[in-house]
């Protein structure tokens, strides 16, 4: 599709571009789209197949698919064709389309659910149009791309009763129910403090996932035939194609207009259990430090700090980000010989520290044994995102009950790393407005909440 | 100049007490009588240092003209191009390119400024010592723990005059640190945290597979020294050596030694127990991005134990709740004191209203001449100057101990440990790999 052509509109685009800027600019007056008015997701009974077509699937879309293999794979759409081919040859019987927009289009009675693995600037478009279709939508993490998305895609999937559910498989370990139930048992007390890290974008000592901290290439190669570059870049403002693995596939996300950076790749992984043991929502306030940041790429390093106010008879809690070989001290309960993890996770409590699910040092673990079971386990992280377009319960890590706001917390760590801000921010911290949806002390953030759709796309 | 603001009137405590009570190490600080053969020249404060300098291009010059009430008598560098300026500065001096002819030939020098890269200290300022020269020495005080040891016991044993360059230790802020710790104004203090945002040279790169001719005013052997040969490149100089760890310390090499000396006054620190590192990644020819080093310290004359925190590349901790909206929590160079009963950034107590109820703590430091000007003295027979070897010695070695934690950081992570230290021997205990980052090997043709 060229720029300056118009898109093509589904009947439930009732939100003007318009619209949506306005709304994220200030209080976000944000219209309920209404139900479609011919019916909503179809009645599909357990005993019968879900219908799915995935859209990005030569990444980690490939590999969600085969997770769902019991079900029919009916279409396959991606617009770089080389990349998705493995994918392409293993459900022959699929149809397959470029554009997903054409795709939901002709295939609308045929497609039950939409598995999304796009890079991150599309994941929103894509699900969006999906939802308004009444379909089931599967997303990679994080959710979306801005803040605001997030927190429009949770209201149109509650709105359109859809079953959702974002790729944090960890959600459904017994790892994180272990961390929930621990801490719930007040095996470590009070928790005022906690600790999540990462390596990426760093690769072990001296690798890279993906780069981060590098400016834009200059000059622009010949785009391969196998790859339609405008769809690519979907939403985000046009760009010139660089090969040699500069944007696709993959490492598309340590840029700004089309990834997250190891924060938006990792966080909705390994801040979930955090979130779920000691019962988040949106922080008062954010902040953060980091190496050299430009407006094309993410850091190569960072420190991401929320607080959360007190949540019931909880105290207020910090929570500290670590990305690019950052780690949080090592704690002294940790004995000698036992790894002091490239990714983990540290509880500190008035009564202990946990890392992961266990707590510090393995004595104390052993001493301690298992907390009460409380939570119910899951059938698998997939298995549950089936049985609820089958009219089961709602998937652990659905849209509007769980993954959209902890998309949108990990998000906000992305905009007090933004360039633009970092002067002030060396004399404040961002402070958040739930309610009013808007940081209140440095208006200019609140740009990033969302971002401008190039002409022709919109939610 | 923050030296110039320091009033040198009030001493109501000995240097030398301030100095012991500030190295708090089992350094046993034996006053060494003077050289029996030679020893320095007796220069009475009526006359003038016989001053030479090496490696004069960058920091160098600054140093030369703070000491340029003295006689400013050679020059030594082996970039002409880059030294050019301050050749011209200084007509009257003799020129060289070899720091050992300089040494061989002007007998009339009495001490030396020495800011070469930091590869190149240890060679340089030994050999100055053994001839009885006083030397001022450029922050690292070395390159290796090692290096450092052994300059730090020959110039006690010379009995020469010396100073490491960091100026900062002169300042009424290092004071005033020193004095609102030791007056219990934010209690026993058991964590501390210590950040610059550099670097300003690259990092993270491996070494240039081109090799350009050396430049004509270049002596590119010598500016090698004792670091292993390898081909010339413009990337190594002038000063983005920092990063190559054959030649740098990288950042907490360049402003530790600064920024700690502070910290280390007030919280009487010694070497540390255990160090631990992280890093943006690290290969083995340059220093990383960004990196993070934690020391554990352990308990000192009635302090608890301490965990102090290095960050560099633009990381920091997190922004204190005690300080009011709007006051700059800068990610520049700061230290952070987190005490039992409150918290201090630099030598002010948070909150702002806490710093105006207490006011300023009892005054027991002497306050400095400035920096260079307690080296002059030192070496006209005046008292030690505030960062002679004996104490910039120790705090260069737990500078440089970071180092050794960031380089082996990828045994560290696969055994699960982080490094434990024994100071005095200068060994780590738990991982002899390690113990090659103590102490450099020297190109054939060099020694200490």
């Amino acid at each position: 599709m060229k720029d300056n052509e118009k898109p093509k509109q589904t009947k439930n685009s009732k939100l003007s571009r318009r619209d949506f800027m306005g709304a994220a600019a200030a209080v976000a007056a944000f219209t309920i789209v209404p139900r479609h008015v011919l019916g909503g997701p179809r009645q599909i009974p357990p005993s019968e197949k879900v219908n799915i077509a995935g859209v990005g699937i030569g990444g980690q879309g490939g590999a969600d698919l085969r997770e769902l293999s019991s079900q029919n794979i009916v279409a396959l759409c991606d617009v770089d064709f080389r990349h998705a081919s493995g994918t392409f040859k293993r459900y022959p019987n699929a149809k397959q389309y470029k554009d997903f927009r054409e795709m939901l289009d002709k295939e609308d009675k045929n497609i039950d659910g939409v598995v999304v693995g796009t890079p991150d600037h599309l994941h929103a478009i894509v699900s969006m149009a999906a939802i308004k279709r009444d379909k089931h939508v599967y997303c990679e993490k994080p959710l979306t791309h801005t803040v605001l998305e997030a927190k429009m895609l949770a209201e149109a999937a509650r709105e359109h009763k859809v079953a959702t559910q974002m790729g944090n498989q960890g959600q459904a370990s017994e790892e994180t129910r272990l961390t929930c139930e621990t801490i719930w048992d007040g095996a470590i007390g009070q928790v005022r403090e906690v600790h999540v890290w990462t390596d990426r974008p760093l690769n072990g000592i001296d690798k890279w996932y993906w780069p981060q901290g590098v400016d834009r290439p200059k000059g622009e190669d010949p785009i391969p035939d196998t790859l339609d570059w405008d769809l690519w870049v979907g939403p985000a403002p046009m760009r010139p194609y660089v090969g040699n693995r500069t944007y696709n596939p993959f490492v598309w996300r340590g840029w700004w207009d089309f990834g997250t950076g190891a924060l938006g790749d990792i966080g909705c992984h390994s801040i979930d259990p955090v979130f779920r043991a000691l019962k988040l929502g949106y922080p008062t306030s954010v902040e953060a430090c980091c190496t050299l940041v430009n407006d094309e790429t993410y850091p190569v390093a960072s420190r991401v700090s929320y607080e959360f106010p007190a949540r019931g008879d909880m105290a207020p809690v910090t929570l500290h980000w670590y990305d690019g070989g950052m780690k949080p001290h090592r704690p002294p309960e940790l004995e000698d010989g036992r790894k002091w993890d490239t990714n983990g996770k540290l509880y500190v409590g008035d009564k202990g520290k946990m890392l992961g699910c266990r707590l510090i040092p393995e004595s104390r673990q052993r001493e301690y044994g298992k907390p009460p079971q409380k939570l119910e386990r899951s059938p698998g992280h997939y298995k549950e995102w089936v049985i609820a377009c089958k009219g089961g319960k709602p998937a652990g890590s659905n849209f509007p009950d769980h993954a959209g706001i902890l998309a949108q917390v990990v998000l906000m760590g992305n905009i007090a790393l933004r360039p633009a801000l970092k002067q002030k921010l060396l004399s404040t911290k961002l402070f958040w407005d739930a309610e009013q949806f808007k940081f209140t002390n440095l208006p200019e953030a609140n740009q990033y909440l969302t971002k401008e759709y190039r002409q022709g796309w919109s939610l | 100049m923050q030296t110039k603001k320091i009033s040198g009137k009030v001493r109501d405590l000995s240097r030398r007490r301030f100095m012991s009570g500030a190295a708090g190490l089992a350094v046993a600080f034996t006053i060494v009588p003077s050289h029996v053969l030679g020893g320095p020249r007796r220069v009475p404060p009526s006359e003038k240092l016989n001053i030479a300098g090496v490696g004069i291009g960058g920091r160098g010059a600054g140093d030369l003209d703070e000491v340029g009430s003295e006689n400013i008598v050679a020059l030594c560098d082996v970039d002409d191009r880059y030294a050019a300026g301050v050749f011209k500065r200084y007509p009257k001096a003799k020129k060289y390119h070899d720091f050992r002819v300089m040494l061989d030939k002007e007998k009339n020098i009495d001490a030396v400024v020495i800011a070469t890269p930091d590869h190149t200290h240890a060679v340089v300022a030994a050999t100055a010592i053994k001839m009885g020269k006083h030397v001022y020495c450029e922050k690292p005080l070395a390159h290796s723990i090692y290096e450092v040891r052994k300059l730090t016991e020959a110039a006690r044993e010379a009995g020469v005059a010396t100073q490491l360059g960091n100026q900062g230790q002169a300042s009424e802020e290092t004071r005033l640190a020193c004095e609102f710790i030791w007056d219990g104004a934010i209690g026993p203090v058991r964590e501390v945290h210590s950040w610059c945002n550099r670097p300003i040279s690259p990092r993270g790169i491996d070494r240039p597979k081109e090799t350009p001719p050396v430049p004509e005013t270049l002596n590119w052997d010598l500016w090698l020294g004792p670091a292993p040969q390898r081909p010339y490149h413009p990337c190594y100089l002038p000063f983005s050596w920092r990063g190559w760890w054959d030649f740098g310390s990288g950042v907490l090499g360049d402003i530790g030694c600064h920024q700690l000396v502070s910290i280390f006054r007030a919280l009487k620190l010694g070497y540390p127990t255990s160090v631990e590192a992280c890093s943006s990644g690290v290969n083995s020819e340059t220093a990383p991005l960004a990196s993070i080093i934690r020391y554990d310290f352990p308990a000192r004359e009635g302090m608890p134990p301490v965990k102090l925190s290095w960050y560099d590349g633009g990381l920091m901790p997190a922004r204190p709740k005690e300080l009011e909206e709007g006051l700059r929590f800068g990610n520049a160079d700061e230290n952070l004191y987190i005490g039992d009963k409150g918290k201090m950034l630099g030598h002010r107590l948070l909150p702002e209203a806490r710093s105006k109820e207490y006011g300023r703590p009892p005054r027991v430091l002497p306050r400095s001449p400035g920096h260079h000007k307690e080296w002059i003295n030192a070496c006209k027979g005046g008292e030690p100057a505030g960062s002679n070897f004996d104490l910039a010695g120790p705090l260069t070695e737990v500078v440089l101990l970071g180092n050794v934690a960031l380089r082996m950081g990828q045994q560290l992570y696969e055994k699960g440990l982080k490094l434990y230290y024994d100071g005095p021997n200068m060994k780590v205990t738990n991982l002899p790999e390690a113990n090659k980052y103590i102490r450099n090997e020297y190109r054939e043709g060099w020694t200490l």
